[in-house]
């Protein structure tokens, strides 16, 4: 078995504020290229953070998407979200919602209600994974997961659970359907647990460390809050808890094509992104109120 | 920092590296974070904001305290307050920025030295004031007689990115609406051209 090596280990770099809810530190494009980690565009991590009370809920307000798909994991807190093509739902502690915006959606995402009434510590995960070109223009489609509908493997020895919200692990399949081969995993790790992972060599491969500390192949210690490129030499690569930890893995297949980003919308071409933006103003995203 | 002004200078002004050089040594940067306002009312600003990234905006605020916004400079546009920049009145307008900003400080001094390093400069110059002064016109027909879909279906075609990146109350504020019924024009907009299959 060779080793995956690890690229990287970063730091997360200096957090910012996405509308007014969403504290968050950016890993990817900021610290790792989109391209180099194709399917893998866009990652903002919100470290936990405490929220005070409020009756005005914090959030983004109404903004659109169009050429990927939006993946919100939920740690702490809660989100509720509203789209143009109909759903609504709120994304509670341990639960994924994979918004495939393809052709356009607008979105709004705001703390959930009574948390924030409450107030509390939030964490969450935003990924945005890539279409390839002949997916950007397809329907939108949502996929609200709650935490009992993602798939799980039990490790053994009492190791702790990996949850497969999209792809493979070992012979569980993931929960959620997505467009190009992407394995993201929620590795929930009891002290002392060791366990592998084996993904195709040139599959773009990362980890957040989101609790505890891990190590890596037996030999980097990774804190809390860390985020780690693995290099693509080999397949296989091991983590152990060194206390209770919580990764989430992400694996994906490259999309090996152009890249013309702009702002929310992600597409292959500069005239894509114009057609885009002037779809945006036009109503072509629809509606919902602000 | 100069790049876009350069370009600007370049494809406008016809201005040569050389002339560029020239001018560069009375053009004055900065790099300001969101929310600085650069001009207060009742300030005299004796230079204009070429905006080489982010956003300025120029705007009034009335008594009541509601902010009117005169204009919008993205990227490659000048904002400045010209009762003060030309006339050394007191300005009535604040100009703040919407995002982080590089700008440049254009100023009597590089206007003058421009005129004399570059004769197309001042055809450029002179050019650029009737344009403005057309779009004011074309502002004020469109606050006194548009409908509001009207002022949007412009505001859009003018700028196009800007409701990616501006508030729609700011925008509303623009537009002379309020921001409901810019909330509505978009939602019409939206029954005539948004296709759910």
């Amino acid at each position: 078995m060779k080793t995956r090596n690890i690229e990287s280990v970063i730091t997360p770099p200096s957090p910012h504020f996405v509308g007014d809810g969403f504290r968050v530190h950016n890993f990817i494009p900021y610290k790792a290229d989109m391209q180099r980690m194709s399917p893998f565009i866009m990652m903002d991590y919100g470290s936990k953070f405490y929220f005070p009370p409020t009756d005005k809920p914090r959030g983004v307000g109404v903004h659109p998407h169009r050429g990927f798909e939006t993946v919100t994991i939920a740690y702490k807190g809660k989100v509720a979200h509203n789209d143009s093509a109909g759903n609504s739902g709120v994304i509670a502690e341990g639960d994924v919602q994979w918004m495939t915006a393809a052709s356009g959606i607008l979105h709004k995402e705001f703390h959930e209600e009574n948390f924030s009434k409450t107030g509390g510590d939030f964490q969450m995960v935003q990924l945005w994974v890539n279409l390839p070109a002949k997916d950007k223009m397809s329907k939108p489609k949502y996929q609200g997961l709650t935490n009992e509908q993602i798939n799980k493997f039990q490790l053994p020895n009492n190791g702790g659970v990996v949850e497969v919200i999209a792809g493979q692990y070992q012979d569980v399949k993931g929960s959620a359907s997505t467009f190009t081969d992407v394995n993201l995993l929620n590795v929930k790790l009891n002290k002392g647990a060791v366990t592998n992972f084996s993904f195709p060599a040139h599959y773009n491969t990362a980890l957040i460390v989101v609790e505890g500390n891990v190590k890596i192949n037996e030999t980097e210690v990774v804190p809390t809050n860390n985020f780690v490129v693995f290099q693509n030499n080999a397949e296989d690569f091991i983590i152990e808890a060194s206390e209770d930890a919580i990764v989430l893995v992400l694996s994906g297949e490259p999309i090996n094509e152009p890249i013309a980003a702009q702002g929310p919308f992600v597409m292959n071409t500069r005239a894509e992104i114009i057609q885009a933006i002037e779809d945006y103003n036009m109503g072509k995203f629809g509606y919902i109120e602000e | 920092m100069l790049e876009k002004f350069k370009t600007y200078l370049q494809k406008n002004a016809e201005v040569d590296d050389k002339q560029f050089e020239v001018l560069s040594k009375y053009l004055k940067t900065q790099k300001i974070k969101k929310h600085t306002i650069l001009l207060h009312p009742g300030e005299i600003c004796g230079h204009s904001f070429f905006v080489e990234k982010g956003l300025l905006r120029s705007y009034t605020m009335d008594d009541a305290g509601k902010e009117h916004v005169i204009q919008f400079a993205p990227e490659n546009c000048i904002v400045s307050d010209r009762s003060s920049a030309y006339f050394n009145q007191t300005s009535d307008f604040f100009i703040d920025a919407i995002e982080d900003s590089e700008i440049v400080y254009l100023d009597k001094t590089f206007m003058e030295k421009a005129y004399e390093v570059s004769a197309n400069y001042r055809v450029f110059t002179e050019r650029a004031l009737h344009n403005h002064i057309r779009h004011i016109q074309k502002r004020v027909s469109l606050l006194l007689c548009a409908t509001a879909e009207q002022r949007y279906m412009d505001f859009i075609k003018l700028y196009p990115d800007l409701m990616l990146r501006v508030p729609q109350w700011m925008i509303a504020s623009y537009l002379g609406i309020t921001p409901e019924s810019l909330s509505r024009v978009r939602n019409e907009l939206a029954k005539k051209h948004f296709k759910t299959s």
